[in-house]
């Protein structure tokens, strides 16, 4: 009997050790697990018969996840790290088969890459990164070899050279490569991409840049979806407690007049509530045409709400677009005309010059009450006069909010970027989950 | 309150909650870690019936806590009867022997209850329902932290008052905004979603009496197509299912065709806008279809 507790607990720490693991791997998918999560994931273990997948799958999500977003990367992470013995078999035989290839097209890349004879002194990661080269990039290197070594005075001292060369192309390929790879998942998520429409969720989490035009009706949809959710927000009637605002002192005398001066009922001032002002200026350089169309489809489905919204395109100037699109319904007719009749659309951006016009062309839409929210990747000429403008223009309006569409993984190595993030709230928008979660959570 | 697992299940099937296995495994681990329960989902899936089946099925009171923009502490938890103290200060005015204390103006006797202090007071565990609390501000969002977390509130003229039995504690959300990260800690989250054709058809089943097998499968494939629309503003609800199934039940008929659907559609759409959109875009024909894909799945004949 003892022994059987003994194996029983040996296998119950296992299973704790790899929840702790699963919930790591969790948190490095960006889900956000505290303490209190894994002491309720583990405390449901001794109540539900762990041998049953689907029980203890829905155990885990029932505790380890809070918003149905994430539930489809909990359900991805879990397949993945709680492998059927069966299945668990079938992949270590195909881990195998992959070590296989692996090795032999090292073998191969340190065949190919010779030079006068000897192979060129690179690592086990560079000859990886080399075989991992489409044949065409492949060729070209080995090209270069052969010419390098039928040249002029060329002799063997000229090896360190050569392979400080290789590795930096080598280098250089890679990096190109992560951007490429880190801009896809960024946007699509690890299992999108087929060229059917893709479901709601999905569209949510691509890089906007990236849904393509079989999808776009869907996205629109999802967008007018959005804005309407946010419009019921703001519309939504305000019921106020009787202890609203402050006291009102003068209208609880005059109220308990019949009680002979006793205060007996108490009137409360109700809370003041400022209007909203929106000032929207979207950034229409070619780099952002996609991303600030969505921002305008999201926008204008706020205008039943949001009276005061005014829209404006800017590049190396700005264009009034409130008169186009005030009143209409149909928004993809009114966009199309906008972007035709557009100065602006898809040319190259001066935002210290457009902000500039802003403020000396329309002084009544920048005051105290008024919340600007910029879509642009700051990617802009003269920059220091851009700062300067976007400074003067923060101290007159309540707030600006800047939703960038550039990945955040991008956002340090443009001076731009910080540079603005340090005068103003910057969000990050390239995809549509993004802007709901901005726009909804800030407005 | 322990409950097994197959009892739980069981007593859902008993009061008529059809839902599938995960939503009664993790009510069941609410209810036995003793934890509140998030339950997220579009309007009309069954989130504030799961408060009142619980209480149902426990055999206790149901307290409801409705949340709305504005609500605070004072609707939520407790408020002080003011007036009645005041007419105590004055009935002891005209007493000189009587000397009346603090003390006895702020005793419970002068304590109005409010629904969470009413759910901790209860002398048996009661099922406390906070209905749509992303509707609530967000202070008072955090203001629940210490009612849901230590199942406690403190009440600066009487102190710290503990639960006497701890609360089932249910929580509903629209998901009309994020709802913080402490009080999803606090909680076990549920998502509920519509359901499946063949559970809708159980759900009709179970609750319209004197409906066909025929009617129900029909009625549950016409309302799963519609949900399907992206382009309805307000997807119909469960609710709203079943007052269609019923009404059909009334007016005697065991099948649908385009036109009955046409002339019922109030029931079922309740916007202009996803009226005239079902006029234009899916009318007669496409409720055909989607009759006609019930047949050829079987679903209709396998039933009879």
């Amino acid at each position: 009997m003892s022994i059987k507790n003994d194996l029983y607990k040996s296998h119950e720490s296992r299973l704790e050790e790899n929840i702790a693991t699963f919930a790591d791997l969790l948190r490095q998918e960006g889900l956000p697990l505290g303490t209190t999560e894994m002491i309720d994931a583990l405390k449901t273990l001794d109540r539900i018969d762990i041998a049953n997948r689907s029980e203890f799958k829905a155990a885990l999500q029932a505790t380890l996840v809070k918003s149905y977003r994430d539930q489809a990367l909990f359900s991805r992470v879990f397949d993945q790290f709680f492998v059927p013995p069966e299945e668990y078999q079938k992949k270590s035989e195909q881990k195998d088969s992959y070590r296989q290839q692996l090795e032999s097209q090292i073998s191969q890349a340190d065949n190919e890459l010779m030079f006068k004879g000897e192979s060129l002194q690179l690592s086990l990661n560079e000859l990886q990164q080399y075989s991992s080269l489409s044949q065409q990039q492949r060729e070209g290197l080995q090209d270069f070899l052969r010419k390098t070594e039928t040249g002029k005075n060329v002799e063997s001292g000229f090896r360190p050279l050569l392979e400080t060369v290789v590795k930096s192309h080598l280098r250089y390929c890679r990096t190109q490569e992560k951007h490429k790879q880190e801009r896809h998942n960024y946007g699509e998520g690890s299992e999108i991409g087929a060229d059917s429409g893709s479901d709601d969720q999905n569209l949510r989490e691509m890089d906007i840049e990236a849904i393509k035009a079989a999808d776009m009706p869907a996205a629109e949809q999802l967008l007018k979806k959005l804005s309407r959710k946010l419009a019921v927000k703001i519309l939504r009637r305000r019921r106020t407690g009787p202890r609203s605002g402050p006291l009102d002192l003068r209208r609880s005398m005059r109220d308990n007049m019949r009680f002979g001066g006793i205060i007996f009922n108490l009137k409360h001032k109700p809370k003041r509530r400022s209007k909203q002002q929106i000032l929207l200026l979207c950034d229409v350089s070619a780099s952002m045409k996609q991303y600030s169309t969505f921002v305008l489809h999201f926008l204008l489905g706020l205008q039943e709400v949001v009276r005061n919204l005014s829209c404006f395109s800017f590049s190396d100037n700005i264009e009034n677009l409130t008169p186009e699109l005030k009143g209409r319904t149909d928004l993809q007719h009114i966009l199309d005309r906008v972007i035709r009749q557009s100065k602006n659309w898809g040319g190259g951006t001066d935002l210290g010059r457009a902000l500039f016009e802003m403020v000396r062309k329309y002084p009544d839409l920048v005051n105290a009450k008024t919340t600007v929210i910029v879509v642009s990747d700051t990617k802009t000429v003269s920059i220091d006069q851009a700062l300067d403008e976007l400074k003067k223009l923060n101290e007159r309006v309540k707030r600006v909010i800047w939703l960038n569409p550039l990945p955040v993984v991008y956002w340090p190595d443009y001076r731009s970027v910080n540079k603005i993030g340090e005068l103003v709230e910057m969000w990050p928008c390239s995809t549509i989950a993004q802007l709901e979660e901005v726009l909804t959570g800030r407005l | 309150m322990t409950m097994a697992l197959s009892q739980l299940r069981k007593k859902f099937e008993q009061v008529g909650y059809i839902c599938d296995e995960s939503t009664v495994l993790t009510v069941f681990l609410a209810l036995d870690l003793q934890k509140p329960l998030l339950i997220e989902g579009a309007p009309g899936v069954g989130k504030t019936e799961m408060g009142k089946v619980l209480a149902q099925i426990l055999e206790t009171e149901l307290i409801r806590l409705q949340c709305y923009e504005g609500l605070d502490e004072t609707k939520a938890l407790y408020e002080w009867n003011y007036q009645r103290q005041l007419l105590r200060i004055q009935m002891n005015r005209n007493l000189e022997d009587e000397q009346i204390r603090e003390e006895d103006l702020f005793s419970s006797d002068y304590l109005l209850e409010r629904p969470l202090l009413k759910a901790i007071q209860a002398n048996k565990p009661a099922v406390l329902l906070i209905d749509e609390v992303d509707k609530c501000d967000p202070e008072f969002e955090a203001f629940l932290f210490e009612v849901l977390s230590d199942f406690q509130v403190s009440i600066p003229e009487l102190g710290t008052l503990t639960a006497n039995k701890i609360p089932v504690v249910v929580l509903t959300s629209n998901n009309e905004r994020e709802l913080s990260d402490g009080l999803k800690r606090r909680c076990l989250y549920l998502y509920l979603d519509f359901p499946e054709v063949e559970k809708e058809v159980e759900i009709i089943k179970a609750k319209v009496p004197g409906v066909g097998d025929r009617l129900a499968w029909e009625t549950a494939r016409v309302v799963a197509g519609l949900r399907r629309q992206q382009n309805l503003r307000k997807k119909p609800s469960i609710a709203e299912t079943l007052d269609w199934a019923r009404a059909l039940v009334a007016l005697n008929r065991n099948r649908l065709d385009g036109k009955l659907v046409a002339d019922t559609l109030n029931l079922v759409l309740k916007t202009h806008a996803d009226q005239q959109y079902f006029n234009k875009e899916i009318g007669h024909d496409g409720i055909e279809k989607m009759l006609k894909n019930s047949e050829d799945g079987g679903e209709v004949c396998r039933c009879q």
